[in-house]
């Protein structure tokens, strides 16, 4: 980083040399644990030459219980490298089922975060009619957040628009055009192209995993590439039996690059999209995960892709198969063909690894976040509490655990680095879960060149 | 409508109060003292569901549970109100059978969700 310049780095090459993250900040849930504790921000000591390396450092708790913490995102990215007056500094941590927005303040002291505003989900619902928020994507300096339901839990919902001191501008779409259902989207301004993906109405995926609503259009099967200026969609992909729950949308962070690609949750495929020559969006599925048989159940497990990410370099994509267990790394240097270059096992419903560095794995390898040399990969396995206590029990009384895997940049391969486990199991209130993790200085899937 | 009910709750040592039935149990039990688990606080998310043992609720406002839920005795705290006096387990101790693996345990046509559900007689 240089002095002249806003947050974030002026390439991802740039942002690839940056130092090695020392801390993490790790979401940690009580809500649907039993534990009438509020949920909270943990800051954990990355820094291998740390005497608490791999360590809870520090905890902020929430004002509030059942916020159910979930995704975050930063109030400004490298889209405001050029913009001297803003700084990467408060993270935005939304609840999504009490649709609160937590600022936290990462920068006065970034191994102490302290809260510095909370928007509450009574004012966003009266004045915008969203609630359950989602992903967080800074926008210049702007923010605009996926709202997954109206203020009643119905799908749509649509997308807040905050302004960088944290008021509600609005919403930010002019039209959710015939859009069922939100959940992810990313933008590729060069492109003026943004992609949104669909999981469910809040009232639906809140409650639990129902298999049979799927069948019944309960759940989404669409993506939808939107006029980004113009802020409507404008066409959309029907991805059918092959994109069954759509959810983590990533584009290249190549600027220039059309490419991008989204897992299909509950199909456990990956699909690619790209502009061909003729300027046309075009999709094909490029990585389809075979459902497995479990011996005492009737109907086999499919893998659920809960996360896709793109490494800084945009060479390897990796994804978590939750119910399964295993976290793959595919070369995508041609993302036509992928080439699967790595696969580690935790926990998961098959049973191939449960205990990993002398933790039980409760839950499957889920959110990973990975860091931006691409070398060390950090995972939690904890999707969703009212998901968690449907397929995997036990973890109201195990907890979560983050764990590490080192990544082979040069030939392909992963490993689980033997040093590293978080044990969410042994927290000082009681077995909570941890979810989203972030870096102070940006990550895979914080940064967007504008 | 009498002014007051009477709520028990097994789980908290048999615990009693009163409260008026013209406002959810949610709300009312939490005024007086009770910690009770909640999130969305309109009936969509099932955090604060509890399972009630005797008595009727009206609860027509929750969206959360699907009908083996509501045959299994769960009701939405945040909506629910109480018809006359209620006994009820609450909290995550009462979710025993609330969640269940849909791979395991798939629900018939009849147990879906309400604006889902086929009725029984007409299922096949
Ligand atoms: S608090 Fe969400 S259903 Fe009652």
């Amino acid at each position: 980083m240089t002095d002249c310049c806003g947050p974030g780095y002026a390439s991802p090459a740039e942002a690839m040399k940056a130092p090695a993250e020392k801390l993490l900040y790790t979401i940690a849930i009580y809500t649907g644990t039993g534990i009438q504790k509020p949920d909270y921000l943990c800051t954990i000591d990355a820094d291998p030459e740390s005497e608490t390396y791999s360590k809870v450092i520090s905890r902020l708790e929430m004002p509030g219980i059942g916020d159910e913490l979930h995704h975050m995102g930063w109030n400004a990215c490298s889209s405001c490298f050029d913009d001297s007056s803003m700084a990467r500094k408060y993270l935005i941590v939304p609840g999504v089922r009490s649709t609160n927005l937590h600022i936290v303040d990462c920068a006065a002291d970034p191994r102490n975060p302290t809260l510095f505003k909370v928007i509450s989900g009574k004012e966003i619902k009266s004045k915008t009619n969203l609630s359950a928020p989602h992903t967080v994507h800074c926008l210049g300096s702007e923010i605009i957040i996926s709202m997954l339901g109206d203020a009643n839990g119905n799908a749509p919902g649509g997308y807040l628009h905050l302004n960088k001191d944290f008021e509600i501008v609005g919403r930010w779409e002019n039209s959710m055009g015939d859009i069922k259902f939100g959940y992810d989207f990313w933008y590729q301004p060069r492109h003026n192209v943004m992609v949104s993906s669909e999981w469910a109405a809040p009232n639906t995926f809140m409650p639990g995993f129902d298999l049979e609503e799927v069948g019944h259009l309960k759940y989404g099967r669409e993506i939808h590439f939107w006029d980004f200026e113009k802020k409507e969609p404008k066409q959309t992909m029907y991805l059918g039996e092959d994109g069954l729950i759509p959810l983590e949308v990533r584009f290249h962070h190549n600027p220039d690059s059309s490419h991008g690609f989204v897992g299909a949750a509950l199909s456990a495929n990956i699909i690619h999209w790209w502009k061909d020559d003729a300027g046309e969006w075009q999709w094909e599925k490029i990585i389809d995960v075979e459902n497995e048989p479990h011996p005492e159940w009737p109907i086999p497990v499919p893998g659920v892709i809960s996360v896709i990410l793109l490494s800084m370099d945009d060479r390897f994509l990796y994804f978590c198969n939750w119910l399964h267990g295993d976290i793959r790394q595919y070369d995508i240097s041609d993302p036509h063909n992928p080439v699967l270059t790595g696969q580690v096992w935790m926990g998961g419903l098959l049973g191939r690894a449960p205990e990993v560095n002398g933790v039980q794995v409760t839950g499957g390898p889920q959110m990973i976040q990975l860091s931006l040399d691409g070398k060390r990969l950090y995972v939690t396995t904890s999707l969703f509490s009212t998901w968690d206590n449907q397929f995997y029990p036990e973890i109201r009384t195990n907890g979560g655990c983050m764990l590490m895997v080192n990544c082979d940049t040069e030939k392909g391969g992963m490993e689980i680095d033997p040093d590293f486990v978080v044990d969410f199991g042994k927290e000082p209130n009681g077995p909570s879960r941890c979810h989203e993790t972030r870096y102070p200085g940006g990550d895979c899937t914080s940064d967007i060149w504008v | 409508m009498a002014d007051t009910v009477t709520i028990t709750l097994t789980n908290r040592d048999n615990a009693t109060y009163q409260v008026s039935p013209r406002r959810p149990l949610l709300e009312t039990l939490r005024e007086q003292g009770v910690d009770l688990p909640w999130g969305c606080e309109y009936g969509g998310c099932i955090t604060c569901a509890a399972k009630l043992t005797e008595g009727e609720v009206d609860q027509r406002a929750q969206v959360a549970l699907n009908n083996r839920q509501i045959n299994n005795g769960y009701v939405i705290l945040c909506v629910a109100r109480p018809e006359g006096d209620c006994t009820l387990e609450v909290g995550v101790e009462s979710h025993d059978t609330l969640y269940r693996n849909p791979f395991l345990d798939p629900l018939a046509d009849h147990e879906l969700k309400a604006d889902i559900a086929t009725p029984k007689d007409a299922a096949r």
